[in-house]
């Protein structure tokens, strides 16, 4: 087994504390902060596929995530505190 | 005290500006653009396109921005021309700026179709806000559309059309979307996806000449068989040529972009570039390449300030850029290099679910991801550790890619 890998996944599971989920938005206001998937960082990039495609929390903490914050992915979602 | 000028305020100059204030903050920093508003998200700009999203949120830095940080920022400032001896930048209006250190990240302009008419009213190019506001307001207004250039950014036009409910045909010169990248598994899902808004692909065609109405106004594309498609909303994305003509006589070395190390460094002391327009040594690819996305432009203008303001090579650019496209139900992402290689491996998992891996010298250099984005960070962590994994291809194509099943890398 590798080590690194194994050691990344124990820290990524100790770390992980679900707080937030995205939720589908229709529309947005003009005051919002809206970021395109593309700007999110490879492993938070990751916590919202699988937020998406699993309807998963996802960890505010253990990601780039801002509450509030709407994300244009393959519909619009807004990170919603739980 | 140092002063820097950075010619052009999009992320990479941006990013660029923003870190050389926190690494030297005594110094002068002077950022010129000739957009007349500061930066914005240009990778949103297409959601405003489609009618889906304000102005407001696309805006990323107003001046105050600027103010507070004390860098210059000069609006609707045309650079015509820089001298590397005596260390001057030329403005069509502002007269001469002198630099220290110099970094130019000024991207590029889309190419505009060599044919007949391609400048006629209701042809669209897509790279400002301002294009996305024209095409925006036209979009709304146009029934029938015609789309040229089978990549990126053309999609991105296909997309305008679906949401817009413009009729449209797709004008491809090949047999599929993205020929370079795609097999013609991968591209029948995007085609399906085109379809699916109300946009045909049409293969083996593209645009022999438009014509026009007595306004200029475009009422229709010619393709090179001699089939018409009458339209009046054309978006042309055909590719980008690098904003450089303005270091025509600097010494700085070009080859369709400007060529720079790791470390964002030109072959002219004291000189650096940034962002799309970078032919840079890429050290995971072993070779020069460049990258066409957001998140490779804001980490070369970051890793170019922290070299300029140390004065010494003091950080690499390394990087696995990607890229996607979030306009059908299913995801799409393309990272590294996908239309490079010298091996690949691709599998089809339904009709929504594609992935090829490109190899080069067994290493990964690239893929892309249609349907099932989960392998992705998994294939960016072997990018960067450069594993030889191209013998292990079935471990990859699993659908559920576990790393561990992978051999254990030999020691080197
Ligand atoms: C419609 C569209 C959709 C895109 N979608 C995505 C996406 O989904 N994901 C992704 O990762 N990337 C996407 N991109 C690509 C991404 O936007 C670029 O890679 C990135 O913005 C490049 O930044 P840059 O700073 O290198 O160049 P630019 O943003 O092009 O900035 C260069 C600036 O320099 C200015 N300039 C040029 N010449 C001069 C001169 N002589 N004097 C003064 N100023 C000058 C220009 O006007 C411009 O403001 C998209 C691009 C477009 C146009």
């Amino acid at each position: 087994m590798n080590m690194a890998a194994s050691e990344r996944r124990r820290r990524s599971v100790r770390i992980e504390h679900a707080d937030a989920r995205l939720e589908q938005v229709e529309s947005v206001a003009a005051s919002a902060t809206v970021r395109h998937v593309d700007q999110l960082d490879t492993e938070t990039l990751a916590a919202v596929y699988r937020a998406v495609s699993e309807d998963r929390p996802v960890s505010t903490a253990a990601t780039d995530l801002e509450p509030g914050e709407i994300l244009v992915f393959t519909d619009y979602y807004r990170v919603a505190r739980v | 005290m140092t002063q820097y000028v950075i010619i052009g305020d999009g992320i990479s100059g941006s990013s660029a500006a923003e870190t050389l204030r926190e690494e030297d903050p005594d110094a002068k920093i002077t950022v010129i653009t000739d957009e007349g508003e500061p930066l914005y998200n240009r990778i949103l700009i297409k959601e405003h396109a489609k009618g889906k999203l304000p102005e407001a949120p696309i805006s990323i830095h107003d001046e105050d921005w600027y103010q507070e940080r004390e860098i210059d920022l000069s609006l609707n400032t045309h650079v015509t021309s820089v001298d590397t001896d005596a260390k001057v930048v030329n403005t069509h209006d502002s007269g001469e700026i002198p630099y220290d250190k110099l970094l130019v990240a000024t991207g590029g302009t889309p190419t505009q179709l060599p044919v007949e008419n391609s400048d006629a009213d209701g042809i669209h190019h897509f790279w400002t806000f301002e294009d996305a506001r024209g095409i925006r307001e036209h979009a709304e207004n146009a029934d029938k559309g015609v789309i040229v250039g089978a990549g990126l950014l053309g999609i991105d036009f296909a997309a305008v059309c679906g949401a817009q409910g413009i009729e449209a045909e797709y004008l491809m010169r090949g047999d599929r979307w993205w020929r370079y990248a795609l097999s013609g598994d991968g591209a029948e899902i995007m085609h399906e996806g085109m379809r699916e808004v109300g946009v045909e692909p049409v293969f083996d065609s593209g645009v022999d000449h438009f014509e026009t109405d007595d306004d200029g106004h475009v009422t229709a594309a010619v393709d090179p068989n001699g089939d018409r498609y009458e339209c009046d909303f054309v978006g042309a994305a055909i590719g980008l040529n690098f904003n450089t003509e303005f270091l025509r006589g600097s010494g700085i070395e070009r080859d369709n972009g400007i060529v720079v190390d790791e470390h964002m460094q030109t072959n002219v002391d004291d000189v650096y570039a940034a962002g799309d327009l970078t032919r840079f040594y890429d050290v995971l690819l072993g070779e020069q390449a460049q990258n066409g996305s957001w998140g490779s432009a804001k980490e070369q203008g970051r890793v170019a300030a922290v070299n300029m303001a140390a004065d010494e090579e003091a950080e690499g650019f390394q990087w696995v850029s990607s890229y996607s496209i979030t306009h059908f139900d299913f995801p799409f992402l393309s990272f590294g290099h996908p239309t490079l290689g010298d091996e690949h491996a691709e599998r089809r998992y339904s009709d929504t679910e594609w992935r090829r891996i490109a190899f080069k010298d067994g290493r990964i250099v690239g893929g892309v991801l249609i349907g099932d984005l989960s392998p992705q960070s998994k294939f960016k962590q072997l990018m960067r550790e450069q594993r030889v994994v191209a013998d292990q291809a079935d471990v990859l194509l699993e659908q559920s890619v576990d790393l561990d099943d992978l051999a254990a890398p030999q020691e080197q």
